[in-house]
């Protein structure tokens, strides 16, 4: 019995040391684990969404631990083959945190690139909005809701802004409305202006192309965000669907732009984080630190502010000019004005989407 | 003489020096060693048509995004079903001609008085004006154009101080072909110069002395002895037009799409790299096919290259 005691002991004293003499042996590389890189490379969007992550995140993060963040302006729908092929191959990817759509992330997601932000400590308490949508674990986290709003030109709207999306294809405005090049933000929309329900989404999205093919002779102009800006700032446009930040940053540069939800209400959406596979540990590591920065009360407050989008993060207030706004919904009847597309349908349906748009716009 | 003698015994070093790296009995090789260059340009291109051809033969698997094991001509079937790409690739080929026609028309004169005139101020003019645009880039331009066609631009501008309605003169197919002239004019110049130059100015004296007018001498003279490099210009300007992808997206308005917007979108819009790479396929088939019928038309002796009928 003393024996076996003896025995115990030893065998207790043995794995003790050895538990010791391993993690003595695995310090360095946990060290290394955790060893700061010089900088994060963030793929963001430029201008006043650019200006908003380095002010309410980048600088912020840079500030609390010495790592420099550099914002990578390559457009989404670039930078997305860029990532797949490096992962594919084995190489390191060409940035450390992807700040994409939804969509976009679902879909990179869905390819199996993306690298599991579940254990993210800030992810507790958030507003569900948060979480994806039909993916399993947090592949990406949603950062805040945005919506694609009416944004008109006050000048050539007298009697107010406009009630209904059907303004768009009011011939007293040909040639001056524009829309995203691929339709997003209106698909859903469209439907519905042209006589549909939310309910025949995605089933049966006649509706939408029938309007769409309306909309066509009105001559409209297609674009991406920054064009939007641009087209106001010349005077090219009197109507466009466009998403709040880009109204919202003309106007805050002088130029006269105002925004309304129109009656068929407006297409809500989110944008989210995710950081790609093949990261060498350390980077990884940081990376997820700065995601889990973003989701923190001070970032969300800061970033999202600038951009006048409501964040995941409950209870911040909404920024004063945006106190009532349509476009900032925040409870659940302002969220009932809007459409919101699941982003499992938007990843299955946008290419069969985007086909049909294309086939009436560039006929 | 001792100056001789070193060149002498340098030009031996040498010669023994090209005798040691490519020596006599691989001297039948010579041809090979000087387009090697070429054929690894082409090599690597026909590797990359390869890559191509290989993905356009799978299709997109929408519940993966990745593309599909199995071989099909989904892709190619697909862009047959849909309209909408032959009437972009109808309006890219359009374009092509038209601009590869006006871009002739108008740098054929330029070229001719900057070789022919007597004035060496309008020849550095016409030169540093010829050269100029090369340092802008293509979307820089683009972008200018806009500044100057566009509603408070300064075409508008003029119209509305002398009391006319503004004019839509940008977000259209009209601008996109006038943005693609003014882009390619100096390619089509600087191909059409050096044919030009190789027309002795005497035997365009020659044809008038015969009684020819000017007309009659630029007609049955020089256009027919201008022709490699009208041919070469056209080639590259209609090779240049079928493939541009930035003045359709900049002044078209996104409704005047070329084939390489379609491309371009269905790379990276539609992440769907079969359709891409079969649209692609689809470009260099009728892009080279159009070329070789060019050739065969015209013969390859009218770009100056020698060939069994000359």
């Amino acid at each position: 019995m003393r024996r076996r005691q003896i025995t115990d002991s030893r065998r207790r004293t043995v794995l003790k040391a050895g538990t010791a003499a391993v993690g003595a042996m695995a310090f360095p590389a946990l060290l290394r684990a955790n060893e700061k890189p010089k900088e994060l490379i963030v793929r963001a969007w430029g201008g006043a969404w650019g200006e908003a992550l380095k002010a309410g995140v980048a600088d912020p993060f840079t500030a609390a631990t010495g790592i420099e963040v550099r914002l990578d302006f390559t457009e989404d729908n670039e930078i997305k083959p860029k990532i797949w092929a490096a992962v594919d191959q084995g190489r390191v990817p060409p940035i450390h945190v992807n700040w994409d759509t939804s969509t976009n992330a679902t879909i990179s997601a869905l390819r199996g690139v993306t690298v599991d932000l579940s254990d993210l400590s800030n992810l507790e308490g958030l507003l569900p909005l948060s979480q994806p949508v039909g993916l399993e674990g947090y592949p990406l986290v949603n950062t805040y809701a945005y919506v694609y709003v009416c944004a008109y030109r006050p000048e050539a709207f007298p009697d107010g802004p406009p009630e209904s999306w059907k303004v768009m294809i009011d011939p007293k405005y040909k040639g001056r409305i524009a829309l995203y090049d691929d339709g997003i933000g209106f698909n859903p929309i469209a439907v519905i202006a042209g006589g549909g329900t939310f309910e025949d989404i995605p089933d049966n999205m006649e509706p939408g192309y029938e309007f769409y093919r309306q909309l066509k002779a009105n001559e409209p102009l297609l674009g991406e965000d920054a064009d939007f800006t641009t087209w106001f700032q010349n005077g090219e446009i009197d109507v466009a669907c466009t998403i709040s930040v880009n109204a919202r940053a003309a106007q805050q540069n002088g130029i006269d732009v105002r925004w309304t939800v129109p009656e068929e209400g407006c297409k809500v959406d989110t944008d989210g984080l995710w950081i790609p596979q093949g990261l060498p540990a350390n980077e990884e590591y940081w990376a997820k630190e700065f995601i889990n920065f973003a989701l923190s009360r001070e970032a969300q407050e800061k970033w999202c502010s600038m951009l006048g989008l409501p964040p995941v993060y409950p209870g911040i207030a909404p920024p004063e000019d945006l106190v009532g706004d349509p476009s900032y919904p925040t409870e659940p009847a302002d969220f009932a004005r809007l459409v919101s597309v699941p982003s499992p349908v938007l990843v299955e349906n946008q290419p069969i989407w985007f086909a049909k748009f294309s086939e009436i716009f560039q006929g | 003489m001792d100056r001789l003698r070193l060149k002498w015994l340098l030009l031996d070093k040498l010669e023994a020096l090209a005798d040691r790296l490519w020596p006599d009995r691989w001297r039948g090789a010579t041809g090979w060693l000087f387009i090697a260059p070429a054929l690894l340009l082409v090599g690597l291109l026909l590797i990359g048509l390869g890559y191509m051809l290989e993905y356009s033969l799978h299709e997109l698997d929408l519940s993966t995004y990745r593309l599909r094991d199995e071989y099909s001509l989904g892709n190619y079937a697909f862009l047959i079903e849909k309209p909408v790409y032959l009437r972009i690739l109808l309006r890219t080929l359009l374009a092509a001609v038209l601009v590869t026609a006006i871009t002739l028309v108008l740098a054929f004169p330029y070229a001719y008085v900057m070789v022919r005139t007597p004035s060496s101020v309008l020849r550095k003019f016409l030169l540093v004006a010829l050269f100029l645009p090369f340092f802008i880039g293509q979307v820089v331009r683009a972008y200018g154009w806009l500044i100057i066609l566009g509603k408070q631009g300064l075409i508008n501008g003029v119209l509305v101080k002398l009391g006319f309605p503004t004019m839509d003169l940008i977000y259209n197919y009209g601008a996109v072909v006038f943005g693609l002239v003014q882009y390619m004019l100096p390619f089509a110049v600087l191909l059409i110069v050096p044919a030009i130059t190789a027309i002795g100015e005497d035997i365009e004296l020659a044809a008038e002395s015969l009684g020819a007018d000017w007309l009659k001498a630029f007609r049955y003279v020089v256009l027919p002895m201008a022709r490699p490099g009208l041919v070469g210009a056209g080639i590259v300007v209609f090779t240049l037009t079928l493939t541009d992808f930035a003045m359709p997206e900049i002044l078209g308005g996104g409704t005047t799409d070329f084939i390489a917007s379609a491309i371009y979108d269905s790379f990276f819009q539609l992440s769907n790299a079969g359709l891409g790479a079969a649209l692609s396929i689809v470009l260099v088939t009728i892009g080279s096919v159009l070329v070789a019928l060019v050739f065969r038309v015209t013969g390859a002796g009218t770009l100056s290259i020698r060939d069994e009928r000359s």
